[in-house]
Protein backbone atom coordinates (compact mmCIF):
# COMPACT_ATOMS: atom_id res chain seq x y z
CA UNK A 1 0.00 0.00 0.00
CA UNK A 2 1.32 3.34 -0.59
CA UNK A 3 1.71 4.94 2.16
CA UNK A 4 2.48 8.98 2.28
CA UNK A 5 4.27 9.61 5.19
CA UNK A 6 4.14 13.11 7.00
CA UNK A 7 6.23 13.45 10.00
CA UNK A 8 4.25 15.71 12.39
CA UNK A 9 7.79 17.86 12.64
CA UNK A 10 9.92 18.64 10.68
CA UNK A 11 14.11 17.29 12.04
CA UNK A 12 15.34 19.66 14.52
CA UNK A 13 18.95 20.42 12.61
CA UNK A 14 20.31 22.71 14.84
CA UNK A 15 20.07 20.51 18.07
CA UNK A 16 21.22 17.77 16.28
CA UNK A 17 24.51 19.82 15.26
CA UNK A 18 25.13 21.07 18.42
CA UNK A 19 24.84 17.63 19.86
CA UNK A 20 26.90 16.10 17.45
CA UNK A 21 29.76 18.83 17.87
CA UNK A 22 29.46 18.63 21.96
CA UNK A 23 30.08 14.44 21.22
CA UNK A 24 32.82 15.17 18.85
CA UNK A 25 34.54 17.87 21.83
CA UNK A 26 34.03 15.48 24.70
CA UNK A 27 35.82 12.86 22.45
CA UNK A 28 38.67 14.67 21.50
CA UNK A 29 39.00 15.92 25.35
CA UNK A 30 39.36 12.28 25.99
CA UNK A 31 41.38 10.99 23.24
CA UNK A 32 44.23 13.93 24.69
CA UNK A 33 43.37 11.97 28.14
CA UNK A 34 44.07 8.48 26.90
CA UNK A 35 47.07 10.04 25.16
CA UNK A 36 48.70 11.59 28.24
CA UNK A 37 47.78 8.34 30.18
CA UNK A 38 49.61 6.18 27.83
CA UNK A 39 52.46 8.21 28.23
CA UNK A 40 52.45 8.10 32.27
CA UNK A 41 52.60 4.25 32.39
CA UNK A 42 51.34 1.12 33.68
CA UNK A 43 50.25 2.18 37.42
CA UNK A 44 47.55 4.51 35.87
CA UNK A 45 46.68 2.06 33.33
CA UNK A 46 45.24 -0.21 36.21
CA UNK A 47 43.53 2.34 37.33
CA UNK A 48 41.43 3.04 34.25
CA UNK A 49 41.23 -1.07 34.32
CA UNK A 50 39.39 -0.25 37.62
CA UNK A 51 37.23 2.68 36.92
CA UNK A 52 36.18 1.01 33.62
CA UNK A 53 34.93 -2.11 35.95
CA UNK A 54 33.12 0.31 38.35
CA UNK A 55 31.51 2.13 35.54
CA UNK A 56 30.07 -1.32 34.10
CA UNK A 57 29.01 -2.08 37.36
CA UNK A 58 27.56 1.13 37.85
CA UNK A 59 25.20 0.73 34.67
CA UNK A 60 24.42 -2.63 35.73
CA UNK A 61 23.81 -1.68 39.65
CA UNK A 62 22.89 2.41 39.64
CA UNK A 63 18.47 1.70 38.48
CA UNK A 64 17.92 0.18 41.76
CA UNK A 65 20.33 2.63 43.68
CA UNK A 66 18.58 5.95 42.01
CA UNK A 67 14.89 4.30 42.68
CA UNK A 68 16.13 3.55 46.57
CA UNK A 69 17.62 6.66 46.87
CA UNK A 70 14.29 8.16 45.60
CA UNK A 71 12.31 5.47 47.99
CA UNK A 72 10.06 4.59 44.66
CA UNK A 73 8.72 1.20 44.18
CA UNK A 74 8.10 -0.86 41.40
CA UNK A 75 4.12 -1.15 41.32
CA UNK A 76 2.26 -3.36 39.53
CA UNK A 77 -0.63 -3.09 37.16
CA UNK A 78 -3.37 -3.90 40.19
CA UNK A 79 -1.53 -1.04 42.31
CA UNK A 80 -1.39 1.35 39.85
CA UNK A 81 -3.85 0.77 37.16
CA UNK A 82 -3.91 4.05 35.75
CA UNK A 83 -0.65 4.60 35.26
CA UNK A 84 0.31 1.45 33.83
CA UNK A 85 -2.75 1.43 31.23
CA UNK A 86 -1.54 4.94 30.33
CA UNK A 87 2.10 4.01 29.28
CA UNK A 88 0.94 0.79 28.04
CA UNK A 89 -0.55 3.08 25.14
CA UNK A 90 2.44 5.01 25.20
CA UNK A 91 4.54 2.07 24.65
CA UNK A 92 1.93 0.80 21.89
CA UNK A 93 2.44 4.03 20.26
CA UNK A 94 6.41 4.61 20.70
CA UNK A 95 6.98 1.35 19.64
CA UNK A 96 9.07 0.39 22.74
CA UNK A 97 8.57 -2.89 25.10
CA UNK A 98 6.85 -2.06 28.43
CA UNK A 99 9.32 -0.44 31.17
CA UNK A 100 8.84 -1.43 34.49
CA UNK A 101 7.20 1.27 36.43
CA UNK A 102 8.00 2.57 39.54
CA UNK A 103 6.22 5.47 42.53
CA UNK A 104 7.84 7.37 45.32
CA UNK A 105 5.79 8.50 47.87
CA UNK A 106 6.67 12.32 48.12
CA UNK A 107 5.09 15.82 47.53
CA UNK A 108 7.91 16.64 45.12
CA UNK A 109 5.96 16.97 41.53
CA UNK A 110 8.94 14.59 39.49
CA UNK A 111 9.79 11.85 37.40
CA UNK A 112 12.21 10.21 36.19
CA UNK A 113 13.78 7.45 33.89
CA UNK A 114 16.65 4.73 34.79
CA UNK A 115 17.67 2.00 33.38
CA UNK A 116 20.54 0.74 30.93
CA UNK A 117 18.78 -0.29 28.06
CA UNK A 118 15.01 -0.29 26.93
CA UNK A 119 14.54 -3.55 28.32
CA UNK A 120 15.78 -3.03 31.85
CA UNK A 121 13.98 0.60 31.84
CA UNK A 122 12.26 1.61 34.86
CA UNK A 123 10.12 4.99 34.47
CA UNK A 124 9.20 6.45 37.65
CA UNK A 125 7.08 9.27 39.40
CA UNK A 126 6.15 10.96 42.26
CA UNK A 127 2.56 10.51 43.94
CA UNK A 128 3.13 14.74 44.08
CA UNK A 129 2.86 15.05 39.72
CA UNK A 130 0.54 12.48 39.85
CA UNK A 131 -1.85 14.56 42.11
CA UNK A 132 -0.85 18.16 40.58
CA UNK A 133 -0.83 17.25 36.68
CA UNK A 134 -3.85 16.39 35.06
CA UNK A 135 -4.14 13.08 32.76
CA UNK A 136 -2.80 14.33 29.77
CA UNK A 137 -0.21 16.53 31.51
CA UNK A 138 0.96 13.41 33.10
CA UNK A 139 0.78 11.67 29.80
CA UNK A 140 3.04 14.38 28.34
CA UNK A 141 5.70 14.28 31.09
CA UNK A 142 5.82 9.80 30.85
CA UNK A 143 6.18 10.14 27.49
CA UNK A 144 9.36 12.31 27.52
CA UNK A 145 10.91 10.17 30.02
CA UNK A 146 9.96 7.20 27.79
CA UNK A 147 11.98 9.05 25.11
CA UNK A 148 15.16 9.07 27.74
CA UNK A 149 14.50 5.59 27.51
CA UNK A 150 13.89 5.35 23.65
CA UNK A 151 17.48 7.49 23.35
CA UNK A 152 19.36 5.34 25.70
CA UNK A 153 19.82 8.39 27.57
CA UNK A 154 21.08 6.90 30.90
CA UNK A 155 23.78 4.45 28.93
CA UNK A 156 24.74 7.18 26.69
CA UNK A 157 25.53 9.91 29.72
CA UNK A 158 27.16 6.79 31.29
CA UNK A 159 29.47 6.51 28.74
CA UNK A 160 30.53 10.38 28.45
CA UNK A 161 30.53 10.39 31.55
CA UNK A 162 33.30 7.69 31.80
CA UNK A 163 36.04 9.71 30.97
CA UNK A 164 35.33 12.33 32.78
CA UNK A 165 34.96 10.58 36.37
CA UNK A 166 38.79 8.75 35.25
CA UNK A 167 40.30 12.71 35.18
CA UNK A 168 38.22 13.39 38.36
CA UNK A 169 40.01 10.35 40.19
CA UNK A 170 43.54 11.26 38.79
CA UNK A 171 42.96 14.38 40.08
CA UNK A 172 42.12 13.28 43.84
CA UNK A 173 44.47 10.13 43.71
CA UNK A 174 47.23 11.14 40.82
CA UNK A 175 49.59 12.41 43.37
CA UNK A 176 50.11 8.75 44.88
CA UNK A 177 50.64 7.35 41.73
CA UNK A 178 53.93 9.28 41.01
CA UNK A 179 54.74 9.59 45.10
CA UNK A 180 58.52 9.08 45.57
CA UNK A 181 59.18 8.25 41.75
CA UNK A 182 61.33 11.39 40.87
CA UNK A 183 62.37 10.07 37.78
CA UNK A 184 58.86 10.38 36.28
CA UNK A 185 57.99 14.35 35.45
CA UNK A 186 55.53 13.10 33.27
CA UNK A 187 52.72 12.62 36.33
CA UNK A 188 52.87 16.08 36.56
CA UNK A 189 51.69 16.73 32.78
CA UNK A 190 49.24 13.80 33.41
CA UNK A 191 47.78 15.70 36.38
CA UNK A 192 47.95 19.17 34.58
CA UNK A 193 45.43 17.29 31.37
CA UNK A 194 43.18 15.65 33.89
CA UNK A 195 42.61 19.03 35.57
CA UNK A 196 41.56 20.18 32.36
CA UNK A 197 40.02 17.22 31.44
CA UNK A 198 37.77 17.40 34.57
CA UNK A 199 36.92 21.02 33.82
CA UNK A 200 36.24 21.39 30.53
CA UNK A 201 34.33 17.94 29.94
CA UNK A 202 32.11 18.94 33.30
CA UNK A 203 30.57 21.80 31.00
CA UNK A 204 30.75 19.86 27.86
CA UNK A 205 28.54 16.91 29.87
CA UNK A 206 25.93 19.51 31.14
CA UNK A 207 25.65 20.64 27.48
CA UNK A 208 25.19 17.55 26.21
CA UNK A 209 22.53 17.05 29.12
CA UNK A 210 20.62 20.02 28.25
CA UNK A 211 20.45 19.36 24.71
CA UNK A 212 19.08 15.75 25.34
CA UNK A 213 16.17 17.11 27.57
CA UNK A 214 15.59 18.81 24.58
CA UNK A 215 15.10 15.79 22.27
CA UNK A 216 13.55 14.28 25.25
CA UNK A 217 10.59 16.70 25.26
CA UNK A 218 10.69 17.06 21.43
CA UNK A 219 10.31 12.65 21.47
CA UNK A 220 7.24 13.23 24.07
CA UNK A 221 5.70 16.01 21.36
CA UNK A 222 6.48 13.28 18.71
CA UNK A 223 4.64 10.56 20.44
CA UNK A 224 1.89 11.84 22.20
CA UNK A 225 0.70 14.71 19.18
CA UNK A 226 0.29 17.47 21.84
CA UNK A 227 3.16 19.69 22.94
CA UNK A 228 0.82 22.23 24.78
CA UNK A 229 0.15 19.74 27.37
CA UNK A 230 3.83 19.42 28.06
CA UNK A 231 4.34 22.50 28.13
CA UNK A 232 1.66 22.97 30.76
CA UNK A 233 2.81 20.59 33.08
CA UNK A 234 6.25 22.33 32.60
CA UNK A 235 4.35 25.64 34.10
CA UNK A 236 2.91 23.52 36.82
CA UNK A 237 5.68 21.74 38.29
CA UNK A 238 7.71 24.39 38.17
CA UNK A 239 5.29 26.57 39.81
CA UNK A 240 4.85 24.14 42.26
CA UNK A 241 8.45 23.00 42.87
CA UNK A 242 9.32 26.43 44.11
CA UNK A 243 6.71 25.91 47.12
CA UNK A 244 8.07 22.70 47.99
CA UNK A 245 9.98 22.85 51.27
CA UNK A 246 13.66 23.45 50.89
CA UNK A 247 14.09 20.01 53.00
CA UNK A 248 13.10 17.72 50.40
CA UNK A 249 14.71 19.42 47.61
CA UNK A 250 18.40 18.67 49.25
CA UNK A 251 17.19 14.92 49.49
CA UNK A 252 16.21 15.07 46.23
CA UNK A 253 19.66 16.73 44.81
CA UNK A 254 21.65 13.75 43.54
CA UNK A 255 19.03 12.49 41.56
CA UNK A 256 18.51 15.90 39.32
CA UNK A 257 20.22 14.79 36.16
CA UNK A 258 17.47 12.46 35.39
CA UNK A 259 14.40 14.38 36.74
CA UNK A 260 11.90 16.17 34.00
CA UNK A 261 12.46 18.96 36.32
CA UNK A 262 15.81 20.14 38.35
CA UNK A 263 14.35 19.96 42.10
CA UNK A 264 16.54 23.59 42.80
CA UNK A 265 15.13 26.30 40.75
CA UNK A 266 16.93 29.00 42.51
CA UNK A 267 15.81 31.66 39.96
CA UNK A 268 17.96 31.50 36.99
CA UNK A 269 21.18 30.01 37.88
CA UNK A 270 23.29 30.45 34.89
CA UNK A 271 22.33 27.88 32.74
CA UNK A 272 25.73 26.48 31.65
CA UNK A 273 26.21 25.00 35.74
CA UNK A 274 22.81 23.19 34.78
CA UNK A 275 21.94 19.72 33.41
CA UNK A 276 18.47 21.05 32.69
CA UNK A 277 17.70 23.93 30.17
CA UNK A 278 15.30 26.97 31.62
CA UNK A 279 11.89 25.91 31.18
CA UNK A 280 11.06 29.44 29.40
CA UNK A 281 13.65 27.78 26.37
CA UNK A 282 11.99 24.62 26.94
CA UNK A 283 8.43 25.63 26.61
CA UNK A 284 9.49 28.02 23.92
CA UNK A 285 10.42 25.09 22.13
CA UNK A 286 7.53 22.82 22.59
CA UNK A 287 5.36 26.17 21.96
CA UNK A 288 7.19 25.93 18.56
CA UNK A 289 6.12 22.20 17.58
CA UNK A 290 2.76 23.04 18.59
CA UNK A 291 2.69 25.78 15.73
CA UNK A 292 3.98 23.79 13.17
CA UNK A 293 1.69 20.82 13.95
CA UNK A 294 -1.43 23.52 13.72
CA UNK A 295 0.02 24.14 10.25
CA UNK A 296 0.34 27.82 11.27
CA UNK A 297 4.64 27.75 11.45
CA UNK B 1 16.59 2.72 15.77
CA UNK B 2 20.56 3.03 14.02
CA UNK B 3 23.29 3.74 16.61
CA UNK B 4 23.54 7.23 15.21
CA UNK B 5 20.10 7.85 15.44
CA UNK B 6 20.20 6.98 19.39
CA UNK B 7 23.67 9.31 20.01
CA UNK B 8 21.57 12.40 18.68
CA UNK B 9 18.42 11.69 20.79
CA UNK B 10 16.44 9.69 18.20
CA UNK B 11 15.20 10.71 15.12
CA UNK B 12 12.56 12.50 16.46
CA UNK B 13 10.54 13.17 13.09
CA UNK B 14 7.95 10.40 13.97
CA UNK B 15 7.11 7.64 15.85
CA UNK B 16 6.69 4.03 14.36
CA UNK B 17 4.57 3.53 11.09
CA UNK B 18 2.00 1.25 10.67
CA UNK B 19 3.54 -1.96 9.22
CA UNK B 20 2.52 -3.18 5.51
CA UNK B 21 -0.64 -4.09 6.24
CA UNK B 22 -1.65 -7.23 7.49
CA UNK B 23 -5.27 -6.08 9.07
CA UNK B 24 -7.23 -8.81 6.38
CA UNK B 25 -5.81 -12.24 7.69
CA UNK B 26 -8.33 -11.92 10.24
CA UNK B 27 -11.29 -12.52 7.65
CA UNK B 28 -9.93 -15.81 7.13
CA UNK B 29 -8.72 -16.57 10.58
CA UNK B 30 -12.24 -15.59 12.16
CA UNK B 31 -14.10 -18.55 10.20
CA UNK B 32 -11.29 -20.95 12.18
CA UNK B 33 -11.63 -19.66 15.26
CA UNK B 34 -15.53 -19.48 15.24
CA UNK B 35 -15.66 -23.27 13.69
CA UNK B 36 -12.95 -25.58 15.23
CA UNK B 37 -12.26 -23.41 18.27
CA UNK B 38 -16.05 -21.99 18.78
CA UNK B 39 -15.01 -17.92 19.48
CA UNK B 40 -18.45 -16.50 18.16
CA UNK B 41 -17.39 -12.49 17.01
CA UNK B 42 -19.31 -9.76 18.78
CA UNK B 43 -20.21 -8.35 15.20
CA UNK B 44 -18.43 -5.19 16.33
CA UNK B 45 -14.88 -3.82 16.22
CA UNK B 46 -13.04 -1.29 16.76
CA UNK B 47 -10.30 1.28 15.70
CA UNK B 48 -8.65 3.07 18.59
CA UNK B 49 -6.20 6.21 18.03
CA UNK B 50 -4.66 9.20 19.01
CA UNK B 51 -7.25 12.53 17.73
CA UNK B 52 -4.50 15.25 17.12
CA UNK B 53 -6.04 18.65 18.05
CA UNK B 54 -5.48 20.07 15.01
CA UNK B 55 -8.06 21.55 12.57
CA UNK B 56 -6.31 19.17 9.53
CA UNK B 57 -6.57 16.34 11.44
CA UNK B 58 -10.49 16.85 12.56
CA UNK B 59 -11.32 17.23 9.63
CA UNK B 60 -10.31 14.32 7.95
CA UNK B 61 -11.50 12.41 10.77
CA UNK B 62 -15.14 13.46 10.07
CA UNK B 63 -14.27 13.22 6.14
CA UNK B 64 -13.77 9.58 7.19
CA UNK B 65 -16.58 9.23 9.55
CA UNK B 66 -18.66 10.63 6.42
CA UNK B 67 -17.82 8.14 4.25
CA UNK B 68 -18.56 5.24 6.14
CA UNK B 69 -21.66 6.39 6.99
CA UNK B 70 -22.61 6.94 3.33
CA UNK B 71 -21.05 3.36 2.25
CA UNK B 72 -23.73 2.10 5.33
CA UNK B 73 -26.67 1.93 2.83
CA UNK B 74 -25.14 -0.82 1.36
CA UNK B 75 -22.92 -2.66 4.24
CA UNK B 76 -25.19 -1.81 6.82
CA UNK B 77 -22.33 -0.75 9.17
CA UNK B 78 -23.11 1.46 11.89
CA UNK B 79 -20.09 3.78 13.05
CA UNK B 80 -20.29 5.35 16.34
CA UNK B 81 -17.45 7.82 17.75
CA UNK B 82 -16.12 7.74 21.56
CA UNK B 83 -13.39 9.06 23.53
CA UNK B 84 -11.63 7.03 26.28
CA UNK B 85 -10.27 8.13 29.87
CA UNK B 86 -6.96 8.53 28.25
CA UNK B 87 -8.24 10.18 25.84
CA UNK B 88 -8.09 8.21 22.72
CA UNK B 89 -10.72 8.52 20.19
CA UNK B 90 -12.28 4.74 19.47
CA UNK B 91 -14.34 4.40 16.28
CA UNK B 92 -16.71 1.85 16.96
CA UNK B 93 -18.23 -0.67 14.23
CA UNK B 94 -21.58 -2.86 14.02
CA UNK B 95 -22.26 -4.62 11.45
CA UNK B 96 -23.55 -8.67 11.36
CA UNK B 97 -21.00 -9.63 8.44
CA UNK B 98 -17.55 -10.04 10.03
CA UNK B 99 -16.08 -9.20 6.69
CA UNK B 100 -17.49 -5.55 6.44
CA UNK B 101 -15.86 -4.93 9.73
CA UNK B 102 -12.71 -5.36 8.44
CA UNK B 103 -13.61 -3.57 5.18
CA UNK B 104 -13.89 -1.22 7.18
CA UNK B 105 -11.60 -0.89 9.55
CA UNK B 106 -9.28 -0.94 6.65
CA UNK B 107 -10.96 2.25 5.08
CA UNK B 108 -10.56 4.16 8.36
CA UNK B 109 -6.91 3.22 9.02
CA UNK B 110 -6.28 3.70 4.86
CA UNK B 111 -7.88 7.30 5.31
CA UNK B 112 -5.43 8.48 8.38
CA UNK B 113 -2.22 6.71 6.70
CA UNK B 114 -3.20 8.64 3.44
CA UNK B 115 -3.30 11.69 4.88
CA UNK B 116 -0.13 11.45 6.84
CA UNK B 117 -1.71 10.37 9.98
CA UNK B 118 -1.04 7.00 10.17
CA UNK B 119 1.57 6.79 12.96
CA UNK B 120 -1.34 8.32 15.41
CA UNK B 121 -3.09 4.62 15.13
CA UNK B 122 -2.44 2.27 17.93
CA UNK B 123 -4.65 -1.05 17.39
CA UNK B 124 -7.34 -2.33 16.06
CA UNK B 125 -9.70 -4.07 18.12
CA UNK B 126 -11.89 -7.54 17.44
CA UNK B 127 -14.22 -8.63 20.13
CA UNK B 128 -14.67 -12.52 20.62
CA UNK B 129 -16.90 -14.64 22.79
CA UNK B 130 -16.06 -17.66 24.39
CA UNK B 131 -18.69 -19.46 26.25
CA UNK B 132 -19.74 -16.14 27.65
CA UNK B 133 -16.29 -14.66 28.50
CA UNK B 134 -14.58 -12.08 26.27
CA UNK B 135 -11.81 -12.97 24.49
CA UNK B 136 -9.85 -10.02 22.34
CA UNK B 137 -7.75 -9.71 19.42
CA UNK B 138 -5.57 -6.94 19.13
CA UNK B 139 -3.81 -5.66 15.74
CA UNK B 140 -0.91 -3.65 16.55
CA UNK B 141 -0.61 -1.23 13.16
CA UNK B 142 2.85 -0.49 14.27
CA UNK B 143 3.77 -3.96 14.20
CA UNK B 144 1.56 -5.06 11.92
CA UNK B 145 0.83 -7.91 13.91
CA UNK B 146 -1.92 -9.38 16.19
CA UNK B 147 -2.10 -10.64 19.34
CA UNK B 148 -4.54 -11.89 22.11
CA UNK B 149 -6.04 -10.49 24.89
CA UNK B 150 -8.16 -12.29 27.68
CA UNK B 151 -9.18 -10.24 30.77
CA UNK B 152 -9.71 -12.82 33.89
CA UNK B 153 -11.75 -11.75 36.74
CA UNK B 154 -10.34 -9.01 39.15
CA UNK B 155 -8.91 -6.38 39.31
CA UNK B 156 -6.69 -5.68 35.53
CA UNK B 157 -5.88 -9.90 35.61
CA UNK B 158 -5.42 -10.98 32.41
CA UNK B 159 -5.90 -14.98 31.54
CA UNK B 160 -2.10 -15.42 29.93
CA UNK B 161 -2.82 -19.15 29.57
CA UNK B 162 -5.43 -18.77 27.52
CA UNK B 163 -3.93 -16.08 25.46
CA UNK B 164 -0.75 -18.47 25.22
CA UNK B 165 -3.22 -21.34 23.97
CA UNK B 166 -4.94 -19.35 21.38
CA UNK B 167 -1.19 -18.27 19.78
CA UNK B 168 -0.46 -21.87 19.24
CA UNK B 169 -4.02 -22.08 18.32
CA UNK B 170 -4.24 -19.68 15.61
CA UNK B 171 -1.11 -18.42 15.65
CA UNK B 172 -0.15 -20.05 11.84
CA UNK B 173 -3.25 -18.18 10.44
CA UNK B 174 -2.47 -14.82 11.19
CA UNK B 175 0.58 -12.66 11.63
CA UNK B 176 0.94 -13.06 14.92
CA UNK B 177 3.48 -10.76 17.53
CA UNK B 178 5.87 -13.10 18.44
CA UNK B 179 7.56 -10.97 21.67
CA UNK B 180 4.87 -11.56 24.42
CA UNK B 181 6.22 -8.46 26.04
CA UNK B 182 4.30 -6.23 23.44
CA UNK B 183 1.62 -8.22 23.87
CA UNK B 184 0.18 -4.97 25.69
CA UNK B 185 -3.43 -5.04 27.56
CA UNK B 186 -5.95 -2.93 26.65
CA UNK B 187 -8.09 -1.90 29.84
CA UNK B 188 -11.81 -0.66 29.33
CA UNK B 189 -12.75 -1.45 25.61
CA UNK B 190 -15.54 -0.09 25.07
CA UNK B 191 -16.47 -3.25 22.97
Amino acid sequence: MATQQRAIFPRDAGLQVRMLLTLFLLGLLYVALIGALLAAGTGIVLMVVIIGALSFAQLFFSDKLALSAMGAKVVSPQEAPGLHSMIERLCIQADLPKPKIAVADMDVPNAFAVGRSQKTATVACTTGIMRTLSPSELEGVMAHELSHVKHRDVLIMTIASFFASIAATIMQFGFFFGGGDDENPSIIVVLLVSFLVYIISFFLMLALSRYREFAADRGAAVITGRPSALSSALVKISGAMQQVPKRDLREAERMNAFFIVPTSVKGAVQTIFSTHPPIEKRIERLQRLESQLQGTA
Amino acid sequence: MGFLDALLGGKNKKVALPAPDRLFAMTTAQITLETSLGLQHKKSAGIVFQPLGTADFQGILAETEELLRGTAEETGTAVTSSEDQYGYRWLILKDEDFEDLVVSLNTISVALQGSGYGDRLLCAVFPFEEKGKPVYFIYNFKRGAYYPFVPAPGDQARDSERELRLQSQIGAELPFEKDVTRWFPLWEIPL
